[in-house]
């Protein structure tokens, strides 16, 4: 190394790294590779009028770090194609290497906003390979702190949706409820964030009196407050306006796509994991499953107003729970090294985002062969490409967002 | 000169700059003092009494350049704190009481900051874009009367100069995102560059029927022409006209809802994206000001300008009194206003300090004594501003119209609050389906009235 080339100076004018005026055109959001497929090569050549919009992977309204090549004219979106792997871990193979209590840890962040979905799934799968009987307590418990994170979850996503149609207020007070449900979860499991609280057979700690005194009082305004936060944007004529026959999916369509959940119900398709395939004490409680949209499919508005249906729903659920709760114990019986039989299971759970499963073949050992993770968020961003079309750059963000993509699940 | 050097030497960089500094002062400045007095003075004084006009512009230039930095502060920190008392914050509580020099530091911050350019920018424009939107912003305030008397140029077109000097705006605008040579920049360009030409019409027909009622279009004159109690503003007489101009006024300022050309969620910060150090805070004042000034502008326009809702005069002539005047000469006094000044104020504060001291026996004299001064001071101020209000109309008239003003701007403040924004498409829509129609409607239902009274 030259002494004009320490580290610390700033590179000059004929530095090969520095880019000059005529090369500006070089650095758009083409990629650097001549096209791989002839979808890539048809979407990446430009007709006249039009241009690329590179959104993300830092962008305000993007969700975490998806990256959305637009390809505009004006001010419509001809074409768009959204570029992954910005959050990629390797998930999979990090279960794959971890043995069956570790791996409820390194699932948890998937999606960071529902994290509890995200270890229940894994853990059924487990206790299918090993014969394990969950104590009802704990089935109890499961059910009543998932349907908590599923609230927290619906209100921040009324929240992230006004925010994204740049309505200030409404993510604040999204962010009173969710803190309140999150300190609440925090009392037993010890997190805010990532519980890491569900185990093979149970729970890892029970209830304690102060999560019970917070959930008491917020039981006795929950519903009222739920009232509250929909009279913050229902009724706001722009808002339904941004909202209303904004990325329409019929449900045949959204069937083909592999949607689930709230994206699926808004569809006009009652399908609910939590009754078409029931598991853990759902068969016992009462609630019903709300669907919008009807013969016509179901637009943005229709995605946004079942979420909130789904938490009145969630509420009621949280109050049978609380009244049918069992004594007894919390966790099964099981010995500290887990040697389940070779085999495979797959297990659903009814993540606020949709269908949450997980296939897990065993091959006898204490980790798993192979483990595949089923992420809704993944399986809904198929969804953008047929939904943004032809709209306009601004109603992007009203699909994006009624969507509810989290890019720790899609990257995973 | 070695002593001379050896002390200069001793010196610390302190004395070594104060030392120069009182050399000046003391040598200098009463040469420069008395040159200025008797060779330049006369001479600068005959000049500027030869263009009186001139110097009154350049006067009300300083001024309303010296107005519009606070006024787009205090703007910013209503702002911060409305807005957090509205989601249920605090807002800004660090620097200052309650954080209200809040937005002077942030200006400071704003002007020590790089001023970066980014590569591939086209530097000229890029550089003055913002200056012609800061200008264009500061320009309007010539014609606002904030009182009477209290106006910079009263132009007999003044409504018109204001349309046409804000309507330049949009030239920085579209400058600003052009030159970045980014395409979030262009995008908000344009989108600002067509909406501001979309909803300049509206907002200049929605004056026009207001304008016919007036028969001038002299802020000053419509000012005096809703004079007297608050039914004889305009708002009551163009109600229409009123609703139509608050709409297309926030438009035209950028201001949610319809703040399409920095939309943060969809084209990051449009026009501003690439902009930082002073530039950005070039186009972030101008953002305030504009909501300064179309406040302002309301209030001139539709509601009453300066002059109080109620008309005191009429109610005092109602009970068969006269009106109130001060007609307060000092000089008359002689001497006994010396004696007044020097002794009144003591005798005031015994006596106001008396009724502390007695009626708490564990307290000290002097805190009665500094209780009653304070006591003395504000009825002082409450006495010399009620003094002002009646004997000043341009003091009264101050205070009416930035209440007024800062009304609309917390109106303004209070939508960005609570509204989402709305999409380009139906921002067009409104502007040429609605806005315009009702607005020409609101024209001719009014020219019509008028003949009919006439005739």
């Amino acid at each position: 190394m030259t002494t004009s080339e320490k580290p610390h100076q700033h590179p000059s004018l004929d530095d090969p790294r520095v880019m000059l005026d005529d090369q500006i055109g070089q650095f758009e959001a083409v990629p650097p590779y001549p096209p791989r497929t002839e979808r890539e090569a048809e979407f990446y050549s430009l007709r006249d009028g039009e241009m690329f919009v590179n959104m993300g992977p830092q962008h305000p309204s993007t969700h975490g770090v998806l990256r959305v090549v637009l390809k505009i004219n004006g001010e419509q979106v001809v074409d768009l194609d959204p570029v992954l792997g910005y959050l990629h871990r390797g998930v999979e193979k990090l279960c794959e290497n971890s043995d069956y209590h570790h791996i409820i840890s390194q699932i948890d962040p998937l999606e960071y906003v529902s994290s509890l979905f995200m270890e229940w799934a894994p853990v059924m799968a487990f206790e299918k390979l090993l014969d394990v009987e969950v104590p009802r307590r704990a089935e109890y418990i499961r059910v009543l702190t998932g349907e908590l994170l599923r609230v927290s979850s619906h209100i921040l996503y009324q929240g992230w949706m006004a925010l994204d149609l740049g309505g200030l207020a409404p993510i604040l007070y999204s962010f009173i409820e969710r803190d309140e449900i999150v300190e609440m979860l925090a009392a037993i499991t010890g997190q805010r964030m990532l519980f890491n609280y569900f185990r093979i057979g149970g729970v890892n700690g029970d209830l304690n009196h102060e999560f019970m005194s917070r959930l008491g009082d917020w039981m006795s305004r929950a519903a009222k407050q739920h009232e509250a936060n929909i009279g913050l944007l229902n009724e706001n004529e722009i808002f339904v306006r941004r909202m209303r026959d904004i990325g329409r999916l019929d449900g045949a369509t959204a069937l083909r796509m592999g949607a689930s959940g709230p994206n699926l119900r808004a569809a006009g398709v009652p399908f609910d994991v939590r009754r078409a395939h029931p598991y853990s004490v759902y068969p016992e409680l009462e609630f019903d499953i709300p669907t919008r949209g009807g013969n016509g499919g179901g637009d943005s508005l229709d995605r946004y107003l079942l979420r909130l249906d789904e938490v009145s729903q969630s509420i009621r659920i949280i109050d049978q729970c609380l009244h049918n709760m069992p004594d007894g114990p919390i966790m099964a019986r099981l010995p500290r090294l887990l040697r389940p039989r070779p085999g495979r299971a797959w297990a659903a759970v009814e993540a606020p985002r949709g269908l949450f499963g997980t296939y897990v073949i065993s091959d006898g050992t204490d980790q798993p062969f192979r483990m595949k993770i089923h992420d809704p968020s993944f399986v809904h961003l198929q969804l953008v490409g047929l939904l943004m079309k032809n709209n306009l750059l601004a109603d992007t963000m009203a699909v994006m967002a009624s969507l509810d993509p989290v890019m720790g699940g899609i990257d995973k | 000169m070695t002593a001379l050097n050896r002390t200069w030497g001793h010196l610390t960089l302190t004395g070594k700059v104060v030392i120069p500094l009182l050399f000046l002062v003391l040598v200098v400045g009463p040469i420069v003092t008395i040159f200025f007095a008797t060779v330049v003075g006369p001479w600068l004084a005959d000049l500027l009494g030869a263009n009186l006009e001139i110097v009154r512009f350049v006067v009300a230039i300083g001024g309303i350049l010296l107005f519009s930095i606070p006024a787009a502060f205090i703007i910013i920190y209503m702002e911060l704190k409305v807005i957090a008392f509205m989601n249920l914050r605090i807002g800004p509580d660090r620097v200052g009481p309650k954080g209200a020099a809040h937005s002077l530091v942030a200006g400071l911050k704003v002007l020590t900051k790089e001023d970066f350019s980014p590569t591939g920018v086209d530097h000229v424009v890029f550089t003055w874009a913002p200056v012609i939107v800061f200008l264009t912003a500061v320009m309007t305030f010539l014609v606002i009367p904030f009182g009477p008397g209290l106006v910079g140029q009263d132009f007999n077109i003044g409504l018109l100069y204001m349309f046409a000097v804000g309507g330049m705006a949009v030239v920085g605008l579209l400058l600003a995102g052009w030159s970045s040579s980014n395409k979030y920049s262009l995008l908000g360009g344009l989108r600002a560059a067509a909406q501001m030409v979309s909803y300049e019409i509206p907002l200049t027909l929605s004056v026009v029927g207001l304008i016919l009622l007036a028969g001038t279009m002299s802020l000053n004159r419509i000012a005096e022409a809703q004079a007297g109690w608050f039914t004889d503003w305009f708002v009551f007489r163009q109600p229409l006209g009123a609703l139509i101009f608050f709409i297309a006024a926030t438009a035209e300022a950028n201001r949610t809802p319809f703040d399409m050309a920095e939309a943060d969620s969809e084209i990051v910060a449009g026009f501003a994206t690439e902009y930082s150090g002073m530039r950005f805070g070039f186009l972030f004042f101008a953002e305030y000001v504009n909501v300064f000034i179309i406040s302002a502008l309301l209030t001139t326009l539709f509601f009453g300008a300066w002059n109080a809702p109620i008309d005191i005069n009429a109610i005092l002539a109602a009970f068969g009194l006269s009106p109130i005047t001060v007609s307060l000469d000092p000089g008359s006094l002689g001497v006994g206003l010396l004696i007044a000044l020097l002794v009144v104020p003591v005798i005031l504060t015994l006596i106001f300090a008396a009724p502390f001291y007695l009626t708490k026996s564990s307290r000290p004299a002097w805190q009665a004594l500094v209780l009653g001064f304070l006591v003395v001071t504000l009825v002082g101020i409450a006495l010399i501003g009620l003094l002002g209000y009646i004997g000043l109309p341009w003091l009264g008239g101050l205070i009416w119209f930035m209440l007024k003003s800062f009304l609309f701007v917390y109106v303004f403040v209070w939508m960005r609050g609570t509204f989402p924004r709305v999409r380009i498409d139906q921002l067009m829509g409104f502007a040429w389906k609605w806005l315009l129609p009702v607005s020409l409607l609101n024209l001719f239902v009014t020219a019509a009235a008028i003949l009919i009274v006439k005739s």
